[in-house]
């Protein structure tokens, strides 16, 4: 399988005190990758460096197969970017906004650019200056769309928005890669829509890529164990501690790249474990960065 | 879609859990087996189509697919190639086979819900007692 995007070794340093250090990534052609992590951990930097908005000082990034950003025009034509703040022109209106944007897009989709207008309930005669948060959302989210792209680049395109357009602009999402098998890239800090869109995932904390792995193994590699007995032998586990609590009577651990064999691992020293819980992709992701952060992993 | 009830397919389906550890598509296969299993759904119903409940859903297309070809090796449904995903009705035997596997599958659910919160399986089944109880009076 080849890689919608590729980012090997990416190195950014924009000012003191921020650097994207190293950055490797790569989102497989057909996923709907998640791109998470807090406010300021260089999500949006990286979207920028991938689109060639941004030249990264060390590295390589290609996009579609193209290098970027020495070829970055041949591959944005078949890129829908929805970006964290909205760049159209203030003056225009929605329908000429909608005529200059399909003009430079040859695969422009008019009859699905009509449904959806009619979907979003946006009016043709508004100037965009006068549209809403959630009307803007939909107008970008639209544009990207009706464009046909290979690859949908959402930016944080549901931050700030209420549930019912959050959901409206999802949905067309999901409708248009069921259709069209788009590779999708998107970023969020709302973890919990992701959880249920997204195969991938990757977490960046501080400039770095924490973990990237599938939907799937993110989240049941990483367990809640509740054990008594004596834990101090669990030194050289097979599997990866992010934290340990040891005041209640018995020990609660997070850990992570569990397997199941791993439970007789823990037996055989003597130590009985009184539950394994399932985490969520939040409680995981959080678990992750605090982790990280104590400069244990 | 389904002819008779569109809506309350998608109602039954919408509260599929992603932070279950239940996986999703494992959810909606055993959502769509209960909806066979009540009558919901009837032999030879068109399931809805894997854009247009993957969209409603807001989740992965693949998960769809996947729980399709779940339900088609479990005998509930037919997936016909360009046509769509068509209710299979299970024999009489199977049916009740699967409601007691749901019935399995909702208990093993409020015992790790229960387990994240600390509270022990015998403490789940005096409770559970005491609500059926209460139900019968």
């Amino acid at each position: 399988m080849t890689d919608a995007i590729r980012l090997a070794g990416v190195g950014y340093r924009p000012g003191a005190g921020f650097a994207i250090d190293n950055l490797s990534l790569a989102v497989p052609e057909g996923a709907i990758y998640g791109f998470l992590g807090p406010n300021g951990s260089g999500k949006t930097t990286t979207i920028r460096l991938m689109l060639g908005l941004l030249r990264p000082a060390t590295g390589q990034i290609a996009v579609l197969g193209e290098s970027v950003p020495d070829r970055v025009a041949q591959a944005l034509g078949r890129i829908g970017y929805v970006p964290e703040r909205p760049h159209l022109y203030g003056f225009l209106t929605v329908a000429e906004s909608l005529r200059f944007h399909a003009a430079f897009h040859p695969r422009w989709d008019q009859a699905w650019a009509n449904q959806l207008l009619r979907g979003f309930g946006l009016a043709l005669d508004r100037p965009l200056g006068r549209l809403s948060k959630g009307e803007m959302g939909k107008l970008l989210m639209l544009q990207a769309l009706c464009q046909r792209p290979e690859l949908l680049v959402l930016d944080e395109p549901t931050d700030g928005l209420d549930p019912v357009v959050r959901r409206e602009l999802l949905s067309a999402v999901v409708d248009y890669v069921a259709e069209h098998r788009a590779t999708v890239f998107i970023s969020s800090h709302l973890v919990h829509e992701l959880e249920r869109l997204c195969d991938w995932v990757g977490v960046m904390d501080q400039g770095t890529l924490v973990t990237q792995l599938p939907m799937s193994q993110l989240k049941n590699g990483i367990k809640r164990l509740r054990m008594s007995g004596p834990v101090d032998r669990l030194d050289g586990a097979p599997f990866s501690v992010l934290s340990r609590d040891g005041r209640t009577p018995g020990s609660i651990w997070i850990v992570d790249r569990w397997d199941l064999g791993m439970a007789g691992w823990i037996a055989d020293r003597g130590v009985r474990i009184d539950a394994i819980d399932d985490l969520d992709l939040e409680e995981g992701f959080v678990e992750r960065l605090k982790a990280r952060r104590a400069g244990r992993q | 879609m389904t002819p008779k009830q569109p809506g309350l397919l998608l109602r039954w389906l919408e509260d599929v859990d992603a932070r279950s550890p239940v996986p999703l598509y494992d959810q909606i296969a055993s959502r769509l087996k209960a909806a066979v299993g009540g009558g919901v759904l009837a032999d030879g119903d068109p399931l809805p189509s894997v854009r247009l409940l993957a969209s409603e859903l807001r989740i992965n297309p693949a998960t769809v697919v996947q729980a399709y070809r779940l339900l088609e090796s479990d005998g509930f449904a037919e997936i016909r190639q360009g046509a769509g995903t068509f209710v299979r009705l299970p024999s009489s035997e199977q049916r009740q086979r699967e409601r007691e596997a749901q019935a399995r599958r909702l208990m093993r659910e409020a015992l790790a819900e229960g387990a994240r919160l600390g509270i022990s399986a015998k403490e789940m089944r005096m409770a559970w007692d005491e609500t059926i109880k209460e139900r019968a009076r």
